[in-house]
């Protein structure tokens, strides 16, 4: 697993506390793009967002169970939604790879159910646009930069896991079986990742808590 | 206020758009009355975000970029909303969370209840889910269920009112995981109907002696 180029790095200091915002570059420029198509259907922007989105997007129908075919049919429908939507992106309140993210989630899930009134559509699981979000998530997001680092930083045999639910929508019991270890143990490598995932967004609420009293 | 949740393996496979349909609506109504597992789930898509990225590239076909362009500058395309089935059918008044609203009409009163007790009936919600069976039930308020366990896993959902059983209290919203080690003998609050929403990969196995009486005719 490649570590994304982390350019971005902020230092500051306050007193006797040193902290330390890492962001990829990628995940700014991303931002800065959305908000070009945003204000003036940029179409150059829409360009590079798609160089520089696309092949990720595409890893991630991959590994979701897209035939190779059909997998640039969803980044495709996912990007056309972004172009439409991006006015509804919100920097303050979303990353864009977490908007990305939610975009290209929706899209695979409703992918050959349009228009079938019987069916459960992405729409009727998250009805609300990214526009509820609240103040919270922007302490919640400027974390996210962290978390992501630390992604990295689990042990292969956590992460596998984790993969295995966003990827492939198994449950911890079928993992348990596909790798042939006890459940106990699957629950207890997943919930390590999480506490040490968890660990760190609290550290980073406290220290971002001393900034904005300290009107950084 | 919810004091009954998810736990946070089923909101991660609903921030992972990985749970079956009818889950998926019961997890979603949940988050819209319960402000904490909202967050959460918020949490696990950012997450989800962070795995995206963690991707490795893969290449693209030569001409995507080109043929996603052309799609863009086909000026019908911006006037043209996606199918959103969700808005055709946008209740002014309905007595459900937002997302079975389209499943379902306005009130509770309008559902097509059958049963074999004036005490307890069910409604049968049809999605198009592979492994879970969605039910409406409702207990005539002070009434019980008979003694019970489950063959598989079962969710419920408190829609109105509210019932106990041995392991607490339970009221609207609030979420109960239900596994075949429960037995339980579910009984609704005196004063009023309990509703609740259902989702079982395997129907109830009574239990009592009535209850088992009663075992062929709940399919």
């Amino acid at each position: 697993m490649a570590n994304p180029e982390i350019t971005c790095v902020t230092v500051i200091r306050l007193r006797d506390v040193t902290l330390t915002l890492v962001a990829s570059e990628t995940s700014y420029q991303m931002d800065d793009l959305i908000l070009r198509i945003a204000e003036t259907q940029d179409q150059k922007a829409f360009v590079e967002l798609t160089v520089l989105a696309a092949p990720r997007l595409k890893a991630y129908a991959i590994r979701c169970g897209s035939h190779i075919d059909d997998a640039e049919e969803l980044v495709q429908e996912c990007l056309l939604t972004v172009w439409r939507k991006a006015h509804q992106f919100n920097p303050k309140t979303a990353r864009s790879t977490t908007w990305l993210y939610t975009i290209i989630r929706n899209r695979r899930i409703d992918m050959g159910r349009k228009n079938k009134l019987d069916i459960v559509q992405s729409d009727d699981l998250w009805p609300e646009a990214e526009s509820d979000l609240l103040e919270d998530d922007v302490v919640r997001d400027l974390t996210g930069n962290l978390v992501r680092t630390l992604l990295y930083s689990l042990p292969d045999e956590q992460r596998q896991i984790v993969f295995k639910v966003y990827f492939e929508g198994k449950s911890h019991s079928e993992i348990a079986g596909e790798l042939d270890l006890p459940l106990g143990t699957i629950k207890s490598r997943l919930r390590l990742a999480m506490k040490k995932l968890d660990t760190l967004a609290k550290e980073q609420v406290s220290w971002l808590t001393i900034i904005l009293i300290m009107n950084f | 206020m919810a004091h009954y949740h998810p736990n946070h393996e089923l909101l991660m496979q609903f921030a992972a758009g990985q749970l079956g349909d009818a889950l998926g609506i019961m997890v979603a109504c949940h988050l819209e009355s319960c402000a904490e597992c909202r967050q959460t789930s918020k949490h696990f898509e950012h997450l989800g975000g962070d795995i995206l990225e963690s991707l490795d590239s893969v290449d693209i076909s030569p001409d995507f970029v080109s043929r996603t362009l052309a799609k863009i500058t086909e000026a019908a395309l911006v006037e043209v909303k996606l199918a959103n089935v969700a808005e055709k059918s946008t209740k002014s008044v309905s007595q459900f969370p937002k997302p079975l609203q389209r499943f379902l009409p306005d009130s509770l009163d309008q559902l097509s209840w059958y049963g074999f007790s004036k005490n307890i009936q069910q409604f049968d919600l049809s999605f198009s889910d592979k492994r879970y069976t969605a039910k409406f039930y409702k207990i005539k308020a002070g009434k019980e269920l008979p003694q019970h366990t489950h063959k598989g896993q079962e969710f419920t959902l408190v829609v109105d009112g509210a019932f106990s059983d041995e392991g607490g209290s339970y009221h609207k919203g609030d979420f109960i995981l239900a596994d075949p080690t429960i037995k339980h003998q579910p009984k609704a609050h005196a004063d009023a109907d309990c509703i609740c929403f259902a989702v079982m990969d395997a129907p109830l196995q009574f239990t009592g002696f009535f209850g088992k009486m009663l075992n062929p005719f709940m399919r």
